[in-house]
C-alpha cells in the first residue's frame, strides 16, 4: 500500500537552533501513530514544517504521493490550542465552518448546507449544543472538540494533530480518543504530538519517537522498548526517576 | 438641525465617513493588537514628508502625502516583519519604529533646514489637519474612503474573521496571510494618511482606537462589533461637530475626541457584554440567589427539626 | 533558513539603530543653524580679526544686524530664514555656538519659548540680550489672555528701539566701532522710515471698510496696529490651537459683512484652514480671493530679496495692498 505520507531527509531549525535533523519515515495507511519525545526535540516544529507553516532547511516530503500543495483537502491539521486568541468574538459554529472555507470559496458566504455539516462535525464530538456559545466561554476541553471537529468538517484522509490532550479532562480525553479510533476504522490516518508516555501502548498502534532526529519508529508493540525510550529521552528521564522513584 | 452652516454641513458629512471607515478599519487594529498603529504610522511618515518636501524644494501637499503614505507604509511593513522574524512583541516593534522612522525624519529636517532656500518652516506639522477646515472635496474624499473599506469588509468578511482569529490555519487551507496582511496593511495606512492630513494625528488616533474599543463592551459577534464600531465612530464625529457648533471658539476636533470618549464611558459602564453596570447587576442577582438557597435550606432543616 | 540566522541579530541591530537614532534627534533638535547675512566674514570661530562675534535666533534680528555692522561683525542666526521660532529647540551644536559667541542676541516675549533655559544658563558666561524686551511696556500687544503678543519685528517703530538697544550692546563691546555702528544704523533706520511712510500711504488709500487682513493665525497685530489694518486670525497666537466651526463662521461674517476682496495664507501654516474659510464665503455669495502668501515668523530664502528684513517687511505690504485695493 502506498505510504500516506513520507519523509525524507527533513531538516529545519528554530532561530539559532538546528530542531530537526535529517529526519526520515513513512506512514502506512489507516494507522494511529504518536509523536513522542522530550521537549524541544521538534514535535510540533515537525508538523509545522511538513505543512509548510516553517521553512524548511533541506528534505522531502511527500503527501499522498504528491507535493503538500496538491494534497491540502485531504490534510487536516489540529494546531495547540494555545496558537489562538480565545477571545475573539465568535461562537463555536463559526469555528468550525472555517474548516470549510476552503470548499466554500472565497468571497461567497457560506450555505445551509455548509452549517449542517459543521454542525454534524461538532455533534461528533459531542458539542452540538455548544453550537451558539461563544468560543471565550468554553473550557479547555470544549474547546480541544471545537477543534476537532473543524478538522473533521474537511473531511480529510490524513490528520495531524498536535497535542489534542494537553490540559483536557478525562471526559474529553475519551471523548477524542474514541473519534480518532473511529477515524482509524474509516481508513483515515492519524498522527498525534502526545506528551503522555503512559498512555502510548493504550492509545496508539505505532509510535514515532523523535529527538531531532528519527530515534525509532513501527508499532508499538515492537519498538516501544524501555531501550528506546531511553535513547529518545536521554538524561530527561533519568532525572525523572530520580526525583519520583 | 436647522442654522447649519455649509461648513458645518461639510464637517459633518467627512467626518460622519471618517468616523465610519475608522470605525471599522480600528476593529481590525484592534485584533492585530495593533491599535497605536496609527500614532505610531503617523510618526512613520515623517521622514517621507521632509523627502517629499527636499526633492521639490517648495511645499507641495499632494507630494507630500504621496511621501508621507510611502513612508507609513514601508513602517508598517516593518513593524510585521519586525514580529514575525523576532519575539519582539507588537507595541515593542510598533515603538522602535516608531522612534527610529521618527528620529530619521528628525534627522532630515535638521538638514533640510540647512538648506539654503526658504520655507522650511513647520514642515513637521505642514500635512496636519483641523477637522473644522473640511470642506466639499473632503466630503467626496471620505465618503470614498468609507465606500471602500465597507467593501473589502463585506466582501470578505469570512476571510478576515478567519485570518484575524487563526492566521496558521488560513494559512493551511489555503488563505494567502501576505495578501491578507497585505491589503490590512494598505487599508490601514491609506486611512491613517488621509485622516491626519483631514483632522490631524490624536483625532484620527482616537478614532481608530476609541469606537472599537466601546463596540467590544456590547456584543459577541464579530460581525457586531464592526457594525457598531462604526456607528460609534460615525455617531462621534457627528455629536462632536455639532457640539462644536454650539460655543463661540469650541475646537472642533477636540470634541470629537469627548464624544468618542463619552460613548468609551457609557459602553464601560452600560455595556451588556462587559460594562460595570450590568456586571454589578449579575453579582447582585447571584447573591439573590445564594441567599434563596440559604434560606431553603434553613427552612427544610427547621421542618425536618419540626417533624 | 536565511531569515531565521539573521533575526536575531536583526531584533538587535534594529535596536542598536533605534537607539543611536533616537540620541540623535535628541541631540539635534528641531532644527538646524543658518550661518551669516550680508556682513559676515570667514569661518565659525574666528574673531581673531576683531569681527564680533554675534548669535542671534532669528533672521529678524540676525540680517538687520549684520548690515548695520557691516564686517566689524559676524552674525550667526541658530534658526534658519524659514524655521518656526515657537517650535525651535536648541541642539547641542546651537548651545556650543551659544558658548562660542561674544554676544546673543534674542527677541524674547516668550517668542523662543522652548529656549529660555539655554539662554539663561548662557546668560552667566555671556552678555545676553532679549532685543524685543528692551521695547517700552505700554506699547507691546497683548490678547484675550493677557499673553504678549512677541511679533514686535512688525512694528517699524518698535522694532527700531529693539535693534537700537542691540547696537548699544554692540558698542560697547566694542567702542572703537561704535561710531561705524552709529552711523550704519542711521542709515538702515531711514530706510526703515522710508519703508513705514511707504506702507502707511499705501494702506491708507485702501478703503477702511475693506482694510481688514484676514490670516491663520494671529501673527500680525502690530503690523494692523502700525498700517491701521483690522486684523482677524483664525486661531490664537500660538500655532498650537485648534480652530472650531464658529472661529470659521465668525470670520466669513465678517468678510461678507465688509465685502473684503481677499484673504492670505502664511508661508509656515497649512492653508487649509483658510482654503475653508473661502469656499465658505463662496457658498455665501461673496467671491473671496487668495490674496497671496505673507511671511509671518519666518522670512524668506537667504540670499533672496525676501530673506532680508526690508524685503520681507516690503513683500507682505506690497502683497496685501494689491490684494485689498484690487477688484473690490
Amino acid at each position: 500500500m502506498e505510504p500516506v505520507l513520507q519523509v525524507r531527509g527533513l531538516h529545519a531549525a528554530y532561530r539559532k537552533n538546528k530542531v530537526l535533523d535529517d529526519v526520515t519515515f513513512e506512514v502506512a495507511p489507516g494507522t494511529l501513530t504518536a509523536i513522542i519525545g522530550p521537549n524541544g526535540a521538534g514535535k510540533s516544529t515537525l508538523l509545522k514544517t511538513m505543512l509548510e507553516l516553517h521553512p524548511r532547511l533541506a528534505g522531502e516530503v511527500r503527501f499522498f504521493g504528491t507535493a503538500y500543495r496538491n494534497a491540502k483537502l485531504k490534510v487536516g491539521y489540529v494546531p495547540q490550542r494555545g496558537s489562538v486568541d480565545w477571545d475573539f468574538p465568535t461562537d463555536a459554529l463559526d469555528v468550525v465552518l472555517m474548516g470549510l472555507y476552503g470548499r466554500i470559496g472565497w468571497l461567497k458566504r457560506p450555505g445551509r448546507r455548509h452549517r449542517e455539516l459543521a454542525l454534524e462535525a461538532l455533534g461528533k464530538m459531542g458539542m452540538e449544543g455548544f453550537a451558539k456559545r461563544q468560543i471565550s466561554e468554553l473550557s479547555g476541553g470544549q474547546q480541544q472538540r471545537v477543534f476537532l471537529a473543524r478538522a473533521l468538517v474537511q473531511d480529510a484522509d490524513l490528520y495531524l494533530l498536535d497535542e489534542p490532550l494537553a490540559g483536557v479532562d478525562a471526559a474529553t480525553e475519551r471523548a477524542i480518543m474514541e473519534m480518532l479510533r473511529t477515524l482509524r476504522a474509516a481508513g483515515k490516518t492519524v498522527m498525534v504530538v502526545h506528551h503522555d508516555l503512559q498512555t502510548v501502548e493504550d492509545y496508539f498502534d505505532h509510535v514515532l519517537m523523535l529527538n531531532r532526529t528519527v530515534i525509532a519508529h513501527g508499532p508499538t508493540t515492537e519498538i516501544f522498548t524501555q531501550d528506546t525510550i531511553a535513547r529518545t529521552y536521554g538524561g530527561w528521564l533519568r532525572r525523572k526517576e530520580r526525583v519520583t522513584g | 438641525m436647522t442654522g447649519l452652516t455649509h461648513n458645518a454641513l461639510w464637517v459633518l458629512a467627512s467626518m460622519l465617513m471618517l468616523g465610519t471607515a475608522a470605525g471599522l478599519a480600528g476593529c481590525f487594529a484592534y485584533w492585530k493588537r495593533q491599535s497605536l498603529m496609527s500614532d505610531a504610522l503617523a510618526h512613520a511618515a515623517l521622514p517621507g514628508v521632509v523627502i517629499g518636501f527636499a526633492i521639490l524644494g517648495f511645499k507641495s501637499l499632494p507630494v507630500m502625502l504621496l511621501g508621507a503614505a510611502a513612508s507609513a507604509l514601508l513602517g508598517a511593513w516593518a513593524v510585521t516583519a519586525i514580529r514575525a522574524h523576532s519575539r519582539v512583541k507588537e507595541d515593542t516593534a510598533m515603538g522602535i519604529i516608531l522612534s527610529v522612522f521618527f528620529g530619521l525624519g528628525i534627522m532630515l529636517l535638521t538638514m533640510v533646514n540647512r538648506m539654503p532656500g526658504g520655507g522650511q518652516s513647520g514642515l513637521n506639522g505642514f500635512i496636519f489637519g483641523q477637522a473644522a477646515a473640511m470642506v466639499r472635496q473632503d466630503m467626496r474624499t471620505m465618503t470614498a474612503v468609507a465606500a471602500v473599506v465597507l467593501l473589502v469588509v463585506l466582501i470578505s468578511f469570512k476571510e478576515w474573521k478567519l485570518y484575524l482569529f487563526d492566521p496558521a490555519f488560513a494559512r493551511g487551507i489555503g488563505l494567502s496571510g501576505r495578501l491578507m496582511e497585505a491589503a490590512y496593511l494598505t487599508l490601514l495606512v491609506v486611512i491613517i494618511v488621509i485622516g491626519i492630513q483631514a483632522v490631524g494625528v490624536i483625532l484620527m488616533a482616537a478614532l481608530l482606537i476609541i469606537p472599537a474599543v466601546s463596540a467590544r463592551y456590547w456584543t459577541n459577534a464579530f460581525g457586531t462589533m464592526l457594525a457598531l464600531s462604526a456607528l460609534f465612530g460615525g455617531g462621534a464625529g457627528v455629536a462632536g461637530t455639532y457640539v462644536s457648533t454650539l460655543g463661540d471658539g469650541w475646537p472642533t476636533g477636540p470634541f470629537i475626541v469627548i464624544a468618542a470618549a463619552g460613548i468609551f464611558l457609557l459602553s464601560l459602564v452600560f455595556g451588556r457584554r462587559k460594562g460595570l453596570f450590568v456586571k454589578a447587576m449579575q453579582r447582585r442577582e447571584q447573591k439573590r440567589r445564594l441567599e434563596l438557597r440559604a434560606v431553603r435550606r434553613d427552612a427544610l432543616a427547621e421542618g425536618e427539626a419540626m417533624s | 533558513m536565511f531569515k531565521q540566522r539573521i533575526s536575531k541579530s536583526t531584533g538587535q541591530a534594529f535596536a542598536l539603530l533605534a537607539a543611536m537614532l533616537m540620541l540623535v534627534a535628541c541631540g539635534s533638535g528641531a532644527g538646524g543653524g543658518a550661518e551669516g547675512g550680508a556682513g559676515s566674514a570667514g569661518a565659525d570661530g574666528s574673531g581673531a580679526d576683531g569681527a564680533i562675534r554675534v548669535v542671534t535666533t532669528i533672521a529678524q534680528i540676525a540680517e538687520p544686524l549684520s548690515v548695520i555692522g557691516g564686517d566689524r561683525v559676524q552674525v550667526t542666526s541658530l534658526m534658519g530664514p524659514g524655521v518656526d521660532p515657537h517650535l525651535y529647540q536648541a541642539s547641542q551644536s546651537d548651545i556650543r555656538k551659544l558658548g562660542s559667541a561674544d554676544i546673543i542676541f534674542y527677541s524674547g516675549l516668550h517668542l523662543e519659548a522652548n529656549m529660555l533655559r539655554a539662554f539663561e544658563e548662557i546668560g552667566k558666561r555671556r552678555p545676553v540680550l532679549a532685543v524685543g524686551e528692551a521695547i517700552a511696556k505700554d506699547r507691546l500687544l497683548t490678547d484675550a489672555t493677557g499673553a504678549v503678543d512677541p511679533h514686535v519685528w512688525f512694528d517699524i517703530d518698535l522694532w527700531k528701539e529693539a535693534l537700537g538697544a542691540a547696537v548699544e550692546e554692540l558698542k560697547k563691546l566694542s567702542p572703537d566701532d561704535a561710531e561705524l555702528f552709529e552711523a550704519n544704523k542711521r542709515d538702515y533706520f531711514a530706510k526703515m522710515d522710508e519703508l513705514k511712510e511707504e506702507a502707511v500711504r499705501k494702506m491708507a488709500s485702501v478703503p477702511k471698510e475693506r482694510r481688514v487682513l484676514v490670516t491663520a493665525h494671529d501673527a500680525f497685530g502690530y503690523f494692523g496696529r502700525m498700517l491701521d489694518l483690522e486684523v482677524v486670525g483664525l486661531q490664537g497666537l500660538s500655532t498650537e490651537d485648534e480652530i472650531g466651526l464658529s472661529d470659521i463662521e465668525r470670520t466669513i461674517d465678517l468678510l461678507v459683512e465688509r465685502r473684503v476682496p481677499a484673504v492670505f495664507v502664511e508661508s509656515s501654516i497649512n492653508p487649509k484652514s483658510i482654503e475653508a474659510v473661502i469656499e465658505g464665503a463662496k457658498e455665501r455669495g461673496a467671491t473671496v480671493r487668495l490674496g497671496g502668501e505673507l511671511f509671518s515668523d519666518a522670512m524668506g530664502g537667504a540670499g533672496t530679496v525676501e530673506g532680508t528684513y526690508l524685503g520681507m517687511f516690503r513683500h507682505n505690504v506690497d502683497t496685501i495692498f494689491e490684494a485689498l485695493s484690487g477688484e473690490g
